[in-house]
């Protein structure tokens, strides 16, 4: 790839010990990568597996027991290279005892950005991630959904190149989820870098172009999403207001050139489509009881 | 006014110390040089061994040369900008953790005290200053290491940390950024207790009194002349005042429990004002003390030994024994004018302690003389007579104009003070059988008077310093310990601290019963402290370890603050003595250097350690 990498660990490995210096855990073992620019990269692996380990090695908030990580050219332990950087954690560690307004002025008081330009951002911000109704509530009365968002809006404040998501979806429901989805994409199509890691397989798919898969530590798979999950013998058709004769003109044509017909059926939407398209249609016609018209909702 | 040492000029305290010359190696800045170069060689080598244990020598050696270049090149970059950000954000922290109930502690302690603490004092003044400082004091210091030392430890557990550390913060900017913000807040609630106690000690010594109408009689000259009245105040607070009123009504009440008050005469009525002098700020001249044993043979000591800043030594009454103080540098600007414009004189103020052999008239007090002389010619005043009370400042004014022990009409500043402006002050005791005790400050020149509010507000800076040592070492025991023990230690650092010399004579193995280990041996065996051990190579061996924990306690001791001496200072504001400029500018450089220091090592620490560890 031509594209220049925005992150690289060579050999990356961490060993947590304990206070007397004895081995507890291998979370992560020698692990090597690229993230490059302007991609949405994703760590995906079942929980304990390393992706938040290896998200605090990126940042220096560990110090890694062998190899090294470069973060935009700088080595990952350098703090200024944080100029630059965003950072969602697994939860959003803010101080509770500030509303939302206090605590962007506060992180954005940390960079080196003028009182305008950062007045200007707080508003855009607070916009963005929907917590204008609770701009000045102390954070301690905020929901795990709110939290999550002024966690992100805090991780933009100094409009980073690089964006780091640890479980950026937990706690978030279905139109938290989707909402997050396509700011990241949003924020991708901006040209910033993001890394993200998720156990949610179907949150990595909707977004990112690439993927590591670590299990154990161990980087079992990497490469691009629609590659990776290609199934090259096999091929899917679409299609609306078929006859049946139409269907079995079809099932004709498969068997005539030597095809094996998998499924030929109703599909059934997902959950999400399911959910999301109730919620918008009681938000158009609020107090209506909707009961039996989403079947109709095609998962498209 | 017990002094602990001697007051020495700024500079002299900076560069030479005790000792003579710079050169010495006494001075404050060597040894700050010598405990910073020691502390940097200590940590240097302290760091590579652990990591040489942990990554083997070349990795070793890369973490120490990382930490000592890129280290010292981040300190640098120390932002005030981020610095006031994380200041500001530890200031609301305090305010919602409500440190503000500290104020309403302060309230009721000072209405426990006007309940309890009774005026029946002879010097009421002191006893409120010293509660209300000391109160301030130990409140204040508590307040600012519970929030101090929690505070940082709080940020790791709950990891609102990784949301900074991720932000580009340096270490430096935590470290400072907490002291910065608790700083500002003990600022603030110091300065509100401060005007508290201003208004508590003011509010409680206000008084006045009636005249005694009965007690009144009129003053005739031998002509028959009428020259005033005299009589007595009414008895209110625990005291009454001899009054002495001029022809024209106007008077004063005479000083009783150290304060007077005017009285002024509203139509046929006598009017008796407010306290006036409770609240001094006294700017003594010091001399050197010497003394002249029983049969009149100069010594350096009186009867009982002791170092003569702190410890009183005796002198018999009714013998040749006296004390002499030397004063330099006295001049025309030594002495005062008279209030009526009557010519100039030199004040002198004296504290005697009175050790009786015997009980004789308490009431009356011990006679004593002074007088002044001079050093060269010997010519000396008349003798001037007193009657000593224990414990309280006696005020001599003395005229230029005097006569000699030969009749001779002399003046203090041609015949007593010498070319070089000295000039001797001779104490005695008249009482057969009955002592005076003085330590070389118990006599001073007095030079004008400072402002009782300013020197009220030095000994606020002064605890404002120790507040501000203890936030700095607690902050920077909390960026490697937890909580508590950051606490636990920042305590141990205080309790050494004030108790400075005994750890110190301990480190000498000066105390008795041996260093720490023998002294434990012989506690948990009985033994007595004196008697030796036999030799054995178990009592070698104890005493080796005893050795090498007296050098290392000895080390100790130098970085520990003198917090005695901080505390000292607020005496000063008690007895009524203005804090000297000297002693103050000393103790901000003192205080300066802890802040420094601990900001240092507070932020190698931190920048050390694995946040999400
Ligand atoms: N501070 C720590 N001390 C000891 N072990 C840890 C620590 N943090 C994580 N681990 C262990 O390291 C492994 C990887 O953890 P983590 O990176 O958090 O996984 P993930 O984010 O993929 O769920 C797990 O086995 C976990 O128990
Ligand atoms: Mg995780």
């Amino acid at each position: 790839m031509p594209a220049e990498a925005v992150i690289e660990t060579r050999a990356l490995s961490k060993i947590y010990r304990d206070f007397w210096g004895r081995q507890k855990v291998r979370a992560l073992k020698a692990l090597d990568l690229e993230v490059y620019k302007g991609e949405i990269f994703g760590l995906l692996g079942p929980n304990g597996s390393g992706k938040t380990t290896t998200i605090k090695l990126l940042l220096g908030l560990l110090f890694p027991t062998e190899g090294r990580a470069l973060v935009l050219g700088k080595d990952a332990t350098d703090v200024s290279k944080n100029e630059r950087i965003g950072y969602l954690p697994e939860e959003s560690y803010l101080y509770k005892f500030l509303n939302a307004e206090e605590t962007l002025d506060f992180y954005g008081r940390l960079f080196d950005i003028t009182p305008e330009v950062r007045k200007e951002r707080i508003e855009k911000l607070i916009k963005l991630v929907k917590i204008e109704r609770a701009r000045k509530r102390q954070l301690r009365e905020y929901s795990k959904g709110m939290t999550r968002r002024i966690g992100l809006a805090q991780a933009l404040i100094n409009d980073p190149d690089l964006i780091l998501l640890d479980e950026p979806t937990s706690g978030l429901d279905p139109i938290g989820t989707r909402e997050m989805k396509d700011m990241i994409l949003e924020l991708r199509d901006q040209g910033k870098t993001i890394v993200m890691c998720s156990h949610l397989l179907a949150d990595v798919q909707d977004v990112c172009d690439r993927i590591a898969i670590l299990h154990q530590g161990e980087l079992k798979e990497l490469g691009r999403v629609d590659s990776l999950l290609t199934v090259e013998d096999v091929t899917q058709i679409r299609a609306r207001n078929l006859t049946d004769a139409c269907q079995n003109e079809l099932r004709d044509v498969i068997a005539r050139h030597e095809g094996e017909l998998l499924e030929m059926a109703n599909p059934t939407t997902t959950l999400e489509d399911l959910f999301l398209s109730i919620v918008s249609d009681s938000e158009a016609r609020p107090g209506r009881r909707v009961v039996g018209t989403a079947a109709k909702a095609d998962g498209g | 006014m017990v002094l602990e040492k001697e007051v020495l000029p700024f500079f002299t305290w900076l560069l030479r110390g005790e000792g003579a010359t710079f050169a010495d190696g006494e001075g404050a800045l060597v040894l700050f040089a010598i405990v910073v170069a020691t502390v940097f060689v200590l940590a240097l080598v302290g760091g590579f061994l652990v990591s040489l244990v942990r990554h083997g020598p070349i990795r070793a050696g890369e973490i120490a040369y990382n930490t000592i270049v890129g280290g010292v090149g981040e300190l640098l970059r120390t932002s005030f900008r981020r610095v006031a950000a994380l200041a500001a954000v530890a200031a609301k922290e305090s305010v919602r953790r409500r440190v503000w109930v500290a104020l309403v502690v302060f309230g009721l302690i000072l209405l426990f005290a006007s309940w309890y603490l009774k005026a029946n004092n002879t010097q009421p003044a002191r006893l409120y200053l010293s509660f209300v400082l000391t109160a301030t004091t130990y409140l204040i210091l508590l307040l600012s290491l519970l929030l101090a030392a929690f505070s940082l430890p709080a940020d790791f557990r709950t990891k609102t940390l990784y949301t900074i550390v991720t932000k580009p913060v340096r270490a430096g900017d935590i470290v400072l950024g907490r002291m910065l913000g608790f700083t500002l807040v003990g600022t603030v609630l110091l300065a509100i207790m401060g005007l508290g106690s201003w208004v508590f000690v003011n509010g409680s010594l206000a008084h006045t009194h009636r005249v005694d109408i009965e007690s009144l009689e009129a003053l005739r000259s031998p002509d028959g002349e009428s020259l005033g009245q005299r009589g007595l105040t009414s008895y209110d607070v625990y005291h009454k005042h001899d009054l002495t009123i001029d022809t024209d009504g106007s008077g004063v009440a005479e000083g009783a429990h150290s304060h007077t008050h005017q009285v002024t005469q509203n139509g046929d009525r006598l009017e008796i004002g407010p306290a006036e002098g409770f609240l001094r700020a006294r700017v003594p001249q010091r001399g050197k003390l010497r003394f002249y044993d029983r049969k009149g043979v100069e010594t350096a000591r009186g009867i009982s030994v002791g170092n003569e800043w702190a410890y009183r030594s005796f002198i018999q009454g009714a013998t040749q024994a006296a004390a002499v103080w030397t004063f330099e540098g006295v001049s025309k600007s030594s002495l005062v004018e008279y209030a009526d414009g009557g010519g100039e004189y030199l004040p002198v103020e004296l504290i005697v302690r009175v050790y009786r052999s015997y009980k004789g008239e308490i009431e009356r007090g011990i006679q004593g003389s002074i007088q002044l002389r001079n050093p060269d010619t010997q010519v000396k005043t008349n003798l001037r007579t007193f009657y000593a009370k224990d414990a309280t400042i006696d005020s001599f004014d003395f005229a230029n104009e005097q006569t000699s022990t030969d009749q001779l009409p002399i003046t203090i500043l041609e015949d007593l003070v010498t070319p070089d402006g000295r000039l001797e002050v001779i104490v005695q005791a008249l009482d057969r059988n009955q002592y005076f005790g003085f330590a070389q400050a118990d006599c001073y020149l007095r030079r004008p008077e400072g402002s009782p509010l300013w020197n009220f507000i030095k000994g606020y800076l002064s605890i404002w310093m120790q507040m501000v040592i203890v936030i700095a070492v607690a902050v920077t025991a909390s960026t490697f310990l937890k909580g508590p023990i950051a606490m636990l230690f920042t305590v141990a650092f205080l309790v050494l601290g004030l108790n400075r010399e005994f750890f110190v004579k301990i480190a000498q193995l000066e105390s008795y019963g041996g260093g720490p280990v023998e002294s434990a041996v012989r506690m948990v065996t009985g033994m007595n402290q004196m008697s030796p051990f036999d030799p054995s190579s178990a009592v070698s061996v104890m005493k080796g370890i005893d050795f090498v924990l007296a050098k290392m306690m000895l080390g100790l001791s130098y970085v520990l603050p003198d917090f005695s001496t901080f505390l000292g200072r607020v005496n000063f504001v008690a007895e009524g003595f203005s804090i000297p400029a000297d002693a103050l500018t000393r103790d901000l450089i003192v205080c300066l250097a802890y802040v420094v220091g601990a900001f240092v090592i507070g932020y190698f620490c931190l920048r050390a350690r694995e946040v999400a560890k």
